[in-house]
């Protein structure tokens, strides 16, 4: 019977029951959805043209609700009692199944032998902190308890622990973020209060050198992912107790610490107001780096142009705070931010004022050309090959039209053509596994250059036009100002090739008008140029040192002298002796 | 006062280059030779009686003004003269904004298809200039004064190398004779010209913006001075480098000298240089004008924001654009019924708004 079963099967067609898999079933929330969505039917029915909205629900209340639902509720405080401690630690960890949360049982070494216990995240600590904590408290710590066992986490924080930073702390929200951040939090018997012990050690780069801001004189380190390795950096670049650090969390679900810095005595305190404020505000899930924080805190939010410069180097940001700016860092991100920012500052890179100042000037008016270049170059192009022939001399024009005359395509094509080849060579170049690299320069250089003139898709001419614009534009220093002027470029090619040089013009003027209408944190993003306001020594022209002795005046400093107007004592009479 | 929303300030620098280049942005079009019909060989010397009657209107306007320093010219002229008239002098300069952005619109499209876009259609070179101008004034007075302020020093790099690459065609003897036309034409019919351009109505519009009354005469007097000092060089580069009789030949009188620089192979026929900053000074004027009629038609109708009526002025101003039939129609109009109309709301109504304060003040004084 079984071998004819088996026949059976071989000759007859069974349905797969399993053929689907595995299926995500909608969640509560989504199934919620429908109903509310009958329910906009028929208020749709009563008010026909009326649109109806659901009103959006913060994640906050979001997070609350779940929370409730689970264990927050119940366990908001710490109790005296060691299992029940223990109870709301496993459910709020939800243990057993996490697996990286480790509770560690132990007997306090004092005459009585209190029960304690640890938790710590594995991984997040550091094992030696750890290993001289438990030594501590287990084999070293001799002596008779003196107080009671309520006051006893208080006793060994002040006699029997050697730990540089340790809190007592008896709500759970206070714990589980100190545990989460990568701290041992102790409890003890018939103590209701807990004491969290910093032993934060987990794996993270050491300081390194910048990778996309290269500079030849000055520091040649950058930020990491830590907070506490780039606050260190920024106190180590900025030697003074007026520099504030105010740490904030953010987010809901991911409670990520910004940590905003600020000189007290020089920041303008409405603007340090300000960016508390828009930073306490911000209700999201998560802020995992710079560019989501800037996105959530900037004035203008749908131009294409950054208004918060965003840099890696420690001593950019310390220039910007000794300006009176703001430095926001964010856990996790190996970018500060800095507001405001003006345009001409993130032209700047920084290192011409650590060479001479005229070469700071040269390379500043260089990249003034590049700037423009960046964006208009192409478009300029095709205005005036299409457009306004007679402005080139004839062998020029002769000899672009020779180079032209095999190439099928219209001029506009075959910019385009290159522009867009160039923008996947600088994107596949981005992402290409390092160890691929080389095959980006023998594909743009070869098949891209040399092979699409010889084919004749392209004229020789507009290789070069390609390859200057691309250059202007990795001249401009600050990654984000060079990617919205990419975007602009493919519009200055749409205008030039449709209206000439009166398409650039318009594109120019609606240009500079969005632009001249963003702020940055309420400083005019062309200051100090559009609008007007004091000239510094430091815009276009990077002037000798001794000419800066006023701070930005458009940033409102508390203290707006940087120096005296003589700064160079030595050049006195006297030798400077009252210069100090 | 009324506040009405987005309006925003600048500072006295950006408020003279901003009417400075809106009064020049005249010069690229058909304005020059006119001067020169007007003038002829001393079509460069029409500016001096323009100026002096500019200055006289900048004068009377800031007496109006200071009537009452918190308030613009719109809300004045209403408490000088009432709700009824007063609105109908307001709508004549809402009237006269729109007149010029159209009739602007209109020759600068043409001069446009004449010097750079001849295949072109005209709705597409006008869609796009109201458009930039419907932009400009959408984002607001403060936004513009900051774009004029830092494009002025192109603007005028550029009219710089306008006039110094002609050098090498200057020839002292079309200056003569030196009085050209006469006296009267020059100093008479030539101030009556020049003096029409002004921006007096629109920076009396604008007045909370630039810094208040105190400030006005200030600011108008150094912008009539720089507007002026302009013209008066670009009349005289003009004046030198083409005789009068060939003049008043061109149509376009800048954009045929930017044609026939010539300053060895390489550096030549540089016109399309200068497309760019024309279309800049005079995306800035439209967006400038029709920011001043819908401000002005606002604070008539005493409405909050002024931004609602952009569009529907913007729209009107494209269709009354294509009114006239052709570019000489757009020039006459231009120069019939443009410039009588320009001194009304400059310089007429004004003094009738000082005319009533001082009645009301004798009817105080002969009362009490």
């Amino acid at each position: 019977m079984n071998i004819l079963k088996q026949l059976l099967e071989f000759v007859s067609y069974r349905e797969n029951i399993d053929r689907e898999g595995f299926i995500l079933k909608e969640t509560k929330d989504d199934q919620k959805s429908p109903e509310s969505s009958d329910k906009s039917t028929k208020n749709q029915k009563t008010k026909p043209r009326g649109r109806t909205f659901k009103k959006p629900v913060r994640p906050s209340d979001i997070t609350k609700k779940n929370n409730t639902k689970n264990t927050q509720e119940y366990y908001e405080t710490t109790s005296s009692s060691l299992e029940e401690n223990r109870k709301a630690v496993g459910k709020l960890y939800g243990l057993p199944d996490n697996k990286d949360v480790v509770i560690r049982d132990f007997m306090i070494g004092t005459s009585d032998g209190v029960r304690a216990f640890a938790v710590f995240i594995d991984g997040m600590t550091d094992k030696t902190l750890q290993d001289f904590l438990f030594q501590s408290l287990m084999v070293f710590a001799k002596r008779p308890l003196q107080t009671g066992k309520e006051k006893l986490a208080g006793m060994v924080r002040e006699s029997l622990l050697p730990a540089n930073q340790a809190t007592l702390k008896s709500r759970f929200s206070d714990i589980l973020d100190a545990v989460n951040y990568g701290d041992t939090a102790l409890f003890f018997d018939g103590c209701a209060d807990v004491l969290l012990v910093e032993t934060k050690g987990w794996e993270h780069r050491p300081v390194e050198k910048p990778t996309s801001e290269q500079i030849i004189r000055g520091p040649h380190e950058a930020f990491t992912e830590t907070l506490r390795a780039n606050t260190a950096l920024l106190r180590k670049s900025i030697r003074n107790e007026q520099l504030t650090t105010d740490i904030v969390q953010v987010g809901e679900r991911d409670r990520r610490y910004v940590a905003i810095m600020y000189l007290r005595d020089l920041a303008n305190k409405d603007l340090v107001a300000e960016v508390k404020r828009r930073v306490k505000s911000i209700r999201t899930d998560s802020v995992l780096g710079g560019g989501i924080l800037e996105e959530l805190i900037e004035d203008n939010p749908y131009n294409l142009t950054p208004t918060s410069l965003v840099t890696e180097r420690p001593d950019r940001v310390a220039a910007g705070i000794l300006d009176g700016r703001v430095a926001l860092i964010i856990d996790g991100s190996p970018f500060v931010t800095v507001v405001p920012s003006t345009m001409y500052e993130q032209l700047h890179t920084g290192e011409e004022l650590y060479h001479r100042w005229q070469y700071g000037t040269f390379i500043r008016l260089l990249r003034a050309l590049a700037f423009l270049l960046s964006f208009l170059l192409p478009g300029l192009y095709l205005s005036v090959v299409l457009f306004h022939q007679e402005m080139i001399p004839t062998e020029l024009l002769l000899a672009i039209a020779g180079a032209r005359e095999r190439v099928p395509f219209p001029s506009v094509v075959e910019v385009l053509l290159m522009e867009f080849s160039f923008e996947l060579i600088r994107e596949a170049g981005l992402r290409i596994p390092s160890v691929m690299g080389t095959t980006i320069g023998i594909v743009g250089a070869l098949i891209l250059g040399q092979a699409a003139v010889q084919a004749n898709i392209v004229s020789p001419i507009l290789v070069i036009l390609v390859a200057v614009t691309g250059l202007s534009s990795f001249a401009i220093p600050y990654h984000s100002l060079a990617f919205s002027l990419r975007i602009y470029r493919f519009m200055y090619i749409f205008l030039g090739a449709t209206l000439g040089f009166y398409g650039l013009a318009m594109g120019l003027f609606a240009q500079i008008i969005l632009t001249a209408n963003l702020k940055s944190f309420g400083v005019p993003f062309l200051a100090p140029t559009g609008p007007k306001t004091m000239a510094g020594p430091d815009i276009v022209f990077r002037l000798p040192m001794f000419f800066h002795e006023r701070r930005p005046d458009y940033l409102n400093p508390q203290d707006i002298k940087r120096q005296p107007k003589v700064s160079r004592g030595w050049i006195r009479q006297n030798g400077g002796d009252d210069n100090s | 006062m009324m506040t009405i929303v987005k309006e925003g300030t600048f500072g006295p620098a950006e408020a003279i280059i901003l009417l400075a280049i809106s009064s020049s942005a005249r010069m690229f079009l058909t304005y020059p030779r006119s001067l020169v019909e007007t003038a002829g060989s001393a079509a460069w010397l029409t500016p001096l009686g323009g100026l002096a009657v500019a200055l006289a209107g900048v004068y009377v306007m800031s007496l109006v003004l200071k009537k009452n320093p918190d308030k613009s010219i719109v809300e004045i002229t209403e408490e000088a003269w009432g709700p009824v008239i007063g609105t109908v002098f307001n709508l004549v300069t809402v009237t006269f904004f729109m007149a010029v952005s159209a009739l602007f619109i209109r020759e600068f499209t043409e001069a446009l298809i004449i010097a750079a876009l001849p295949r072109t259609p005209i709705s597409v070179i006008s869609i796009v200039f109201i458009s930039i101008g419907l932009l400009g004034a959408y984002l607001g007075i403060e936004a513009m004064a900051r774009s004029a302020r830092l494009s002025y020093l192109y603007v005028l790099g550029g009219i710089a190398i306008l006039l110094l690459a002609l050098i090498p065609q200057w020839n002292i003897h079309n200056l003569f004779p030196l009085l050209g036309c006469g006296p009267l034409q020059v100093f008479g019919a030539g101030a009556y010209s020049t003096a029409a351009i002004t921006e007096i109505i629109l920076a009396a519009v604008l007045v909370q913006s630039m810094g208040g009354a105190d400030k006005f005469s200030s600011i108008g007097y150094k912008a009539m001075l720089f507007g002026f000092g302009l013209l008066f060089a670009l009349m005289l580069t003009l004046n030198l480098s083409i005789n009068k009789e060939v003049a008043e030949e061109i149509s376009l009188p800048f954009y045929r000298l930017s044609r026939s620089i010539y300053l060895g192979r390489f550096f030549q026929r540089i016109e399309a240089i200068f497309v760019i900053i024309w279309s800049i000074i005079g995306a800035l004027k439209i967006a400038l004008t029709l920011y001043g009629a819908s401000v002005t038609l606002a604070r008539t109708l005493k409405l909050p924001d002024y931004r609602p009526l952009i569009w529907p002025l913007g729209l009107a101003i494209f269709i009354f654009s294509f009114l006239p039939l052709d570019m000489p129609t757009a020039v006459r109009l231009d120069f019939e019924f443009l410039r009588p109309y320009a001194l009304l709301p400059s310089y007429v109504i004004p003094l009738f708004v000082l005319a009533a304060f001082w009645l009301k003040g004798r009817g105080k004084r002969a009362g009490s």
